[in-house]
């Protein structure tokens, strides 16, 4: 049995619209600690990992962990029947193949409910470790998803380079070039709109934009995003979900042509 | 303490409060994070302060009491009754965070199971290990005079030492302080009688190949006795090793690339320590070091440890030897290696000097090659004399993916390679070389080699994923896999980030595989583990109150 009410209904929305571009099918895991998800996109390049811890939900009871497959394109349609202040409850039984979504209205007077079937997905589930980043940078969502937007106009993928002096995307392409350099800007009035740079060592890595890009859906969700850069790791681009949760996405590097010639074998 | 660090510690209470259910103690705070016992009081109290409401509370309060006969006394108080608890308290009373946690437990003595479990792991680890319960670092008393012992060599030699090893600890979490005294367990195990050398040494041996090279000189002179004692040694640390790693946090483990730099170095410091001894045989300790490295990073890197010991036997087929007429250069080459240069666009698989040069001491890898060039030259032409087509030599992914005959994997390779793409295809060449013995080269022919080889990588990184699927990362074997066939595949470790190209169109884009290991199996050990583990949670409560109970009735 297992039954989850998030009053905050449209930030599941919002969770499956960040994702649902990237992944088709995927596995819900439902245990004592949250409602998680784990994908990867269909190419392998790109991983999705949510999580909305328990205590975010109004009500949340989960007797056995489960996995529930869902179609996040079928899951989304159903999603956007919930109105924006809408009460989303999630029901699912053991042993069923269906899932239920149960919208209620703020004033309680509609009350709508959607199942789903669930279908057998064979996923894998990476082992993802913390790790330490050479070079971690929060700044602004919506800086970041104008970024990759803009870049994406000119070039195919983006050099991110952290060094003291900030954080540099540049790309390259037929047109011409593009660079945008942030600095560390922590005097600002509100903090969600600082940029913080915190660097080990400098780090210079390249990403296919098409995958940025389609990780900027989940702007809504948080108005900060953090980016954790490792020379030898997939970047981490990570949106916080208030109080619940992340949605952090995993992307593998492109590998660059000059890169093991320039780097010192160790 | 730097600002950003504490932020650090604070987000890693915050999850192991809020995710991993745990007590957080100030105690269990400042032996994992390294921190003085104060400086932990003041974490928790800031963490209370910055995330008050979502945590329960436990105060320690001290002082003295109101009651006539005045006694000192130190409680411990929930949040709620910490008000309340004051007054009983004569004037002032010292309030402190002694723990944080997401519920008051029912069972008092679960606030202090954790640390008494990280105390009791602090005490588990092997005597020649320096942590902070043994030398008492975070101790208001301290006495300069004394000093803590460490392997029962002289004061002053010992003192600065264990520092060294435990440079690395205060940077990373927990799973590192679990993480550095293995290898030095491990040493203890092989060659009691070492005493620790100067630990400037450590830095002198950063790169691997230095390593590497050393246990291919030692694989050269490896005799059928030693042999033997290399198997055993690398028993001996499996079993050592994985003890250790079973704690599970051992972020090495998991992920290779990310403490590459700080792992090895430790394992590398011990290298050295052994050398110079003249006390045990040089090839023993060298071994016994190469499997310390090999060790740490999973079982699958032993396997290939064992493979190398019998140098030849197994790992035999899966080579080619390439044959420069120019004997400095020859090389026995793993085809499936995903280490091959990129850079490479020539249409052979032919090494090139340059890139044997870059593969590191050669000459070591020439001498094991040569060791075993008789054997593996007949299988050659064993092989060809089943059919000339293809050498099932060629490529050991295929083999190690579907485990069959070479005759079948002929069919494979036939079948499956050729298909791919029309415009690239394996092509054998055979020849005899001015020794009289047979070479056969595998050669690419085509345009799109590039590609080609990417999706070599990637299956063999998929074979061995599929073969071991508790591989500590996919990184490691791959890299290791190479020093089975004699080539010094160490010497050239995880630069490449990406070189596994994905089987996708973009040959440059690195894959997420490449990067996590695959855990489906474990991950449904993991959450069955988790449920049961819950059952037994909630079987333990219920026995424990109906104990309680009797006890009461009994008291009645």
């Amino acid at each position: 049995m297992l039954e989850l009410r998030l009053v905050q209904g449209s930030l599941l929305k919002k969770v499956l619209e960040s994702i649902k571009d990237l992944v088709n099918d995927a596995n819900f895991d439902c245990s004592s600690t949250g409602f998680s998800l784990q994908a990867m996109d269909s190419s392998h390049v790109a991983l999705v990992a949510l999580l909305l811890r328990s205590e975010g939900f109004e009500h949340y009871r989960c007797d056995r962990n489960m996995s529930m497959g869902m179609n996040l394109g079928n899951m989304s349609k159903m999603l956007k029947c919930a109105g924006n202040d809408d009460i989303i409850t999630i029901k699912g039984d053991d042993g069923s193949d269906t899932v239920t979504f149960m919208f209620e209205s703020p004033t309680q007077d509609k009350i709508a409910d959607f199942e789903m079937k669930l279908m057998d997905i064979d996923s894998e589930h990476l082992g993802i470790p913390e790790a330490e980043y050479h070079a971690i940078v929060r700044m602004p969502s919506a800086e970041f998803a104008r970024i990759c937007k803009d870049l994406a106009s000119i070039g195919d993928t983006v050099v991110i380079s952290v060094t003291k002096e900030g954080v540099k995307f540049s790309t390259r392409g037929d047109i011409g070039t593009a660079n945008i350099v942030l600095r560390q800007n922590t005097t600002v009035d509100k903090p969600e709109d600082a940029t913080v740079i915190e660097m080990n060592e400098p780090v210079s890595l390249t990403f296919a934009l098409r995958y940025m890009n389609s990780f900027t859906k989940a702007t809504p969700l948080s108005n900060t995003v953090t980016i954790s850069l490792s020379s030898d790791l997939p970047v981490v681009v990570e949106y916080k979900i208030a109080e619940m949760g992340y949605v952090r996405f995993y992307l593998a590097p492109k590998i660059e042509e000059d890169e093991d010639e320039t780097k010192p074998e160790t | 303490m730097s600002q950003i660090e504490t932020l650090g510690i604070l987000e890693e209470i915050e999850v192991l409060v809020s995710d991993k259910l745990q007590v957080v103690s100030y105690k269990w705070l400042s032996r994992n994070f390294l921190v003085s016992s104060n400086a932990a009081k003041r974490l928790l109290q800031e963490f209370v302060k910055t995330r008050g409401s979502g945590v329960e509370v436990v105060y320690t309060l001290s002082g003295w009491l109101k009651n006539s006969p005045s006694s000192y006394h130190i409680r411990l108080v929930s949040g709620p009754k910490l008000e309340e608890a004051k007054q009983e308290f004569d004037g002032n009373c010292s309030v402190q965070v002694y723990s944080v946690q997401a519920c008051i437990p029912k069972d008092p003595a679960a606030l202090w199971n954790a640390e008494f479990v990280q105390a009791e792991d602090l005490f588990k680890q092997s005597f020649t290990v320096d942590n902070c319960l043994r030398d008492n670092r975070f101790c208001g008393i301290l006495n300069s005079f004394v000093r803590h012992n460490v392997d029962g060599t002289t004061a002053s030699n010992a003192a600065p030492q264990p520092k060294s090893v435990e440079i690395p600890v205060p940077l990373k979490s927990n799973s590192v302080c679990q993480n550095v005294p293995p290898s030095q367990q491990t040493k203890v195990q092989q060659s009691p009688k070492v005493g620790p050398q100067s630990p400037n040494l450590v830095k002198d041996v950063k790169s691997e190949s230095n390593g590497a090279g050393v246990h291919d000189l030692a694989a050269k002179e490896t005799a059928d006795g030693e042999k033997f004692s290399l198997l055993a040694a690398n028993k001996k640390i499996g079993q050592s090793d994985k003890t250790s790693s079973g704690n599970g946090g051992s972020l090495a483990n998991l992920w290779g690339r990310a403490s590459a730099k700080s792992k090895p170095s430790s394992a590398e410091a011990d290298n050295n320590k052994h050398i110079p001894n003249p006390t045990v045989s040089a090839e023993a300790q060298i071994s016994a070091c190469e499997a310390i490295e090999d060790g740490s990073s999973g079982d699958e890197a032993q396997d290939v440890n064992f493979k190398r010991a019998s140098n030849g036997d197994s790992s035999r087929k899966r080579r080619v030897v390439l044959d420069y007429s120019d004997d400095e250069y020859e090389d026995a080459v793993n085809l499936a290696s995903p280490e091959l240069p990129k850079g490479q666009s020539s249409k052979t698989l032919v090494l090139e000097k340059p890139q044997v040069n870059k593969q590191a001491e050669d000459k070591p890898v020439i001498e094991v090659e040569k060791s075993t060039k008789g054997a593996s030259n007949q299988l050659l032409r064993e092989d060809s004399s089943v059919g000339k087509s293809i050498d099932s030599n060629t490529s050991s992914l295929e083999k190690i993916q579907s485990n069959i005959t070479s005759s079948d994997f002929k069919k494979d390779t036939a079948a499956g390679a050729a298909p791919n793409s029309p415009k690239r295809r394996k092509v054998l060449k055979t020849r005899i070389d001015e020794r009289g013995r047979e070479v056969t080269e595998v050669v690419w022919e085509g345009e799109e080699t590039q590609t080609k080889k990417a999706e070599t990588a990637d299956s063999k990184k998929r074979a061995e994923n599929n073969a071991v699927t508790n591989t500590a990362n996919n990184r490691a074997p791959a890299s290791k896999k190479s020093p089975a066939t004699g080539n010094a595949g160490p010497s050239n470790p995880g630069s490449k980030a990406g070189n596994k190209k994905g089987g996708n169109k973009d040959p440059k884009q690195g894959n997420i595989l490449s990067f996590f290991k695959r855990r489906a199996s474990q991950d449904y050990c993991s959450f069955r583990i988790y449920s049961l583990s819950l059952q037994m949670k909630q079987i333990r409560k219920t026995l424990q109150k109906r104990i309680s109970e009797r006890k009461l009735n009994i008291i009645e």
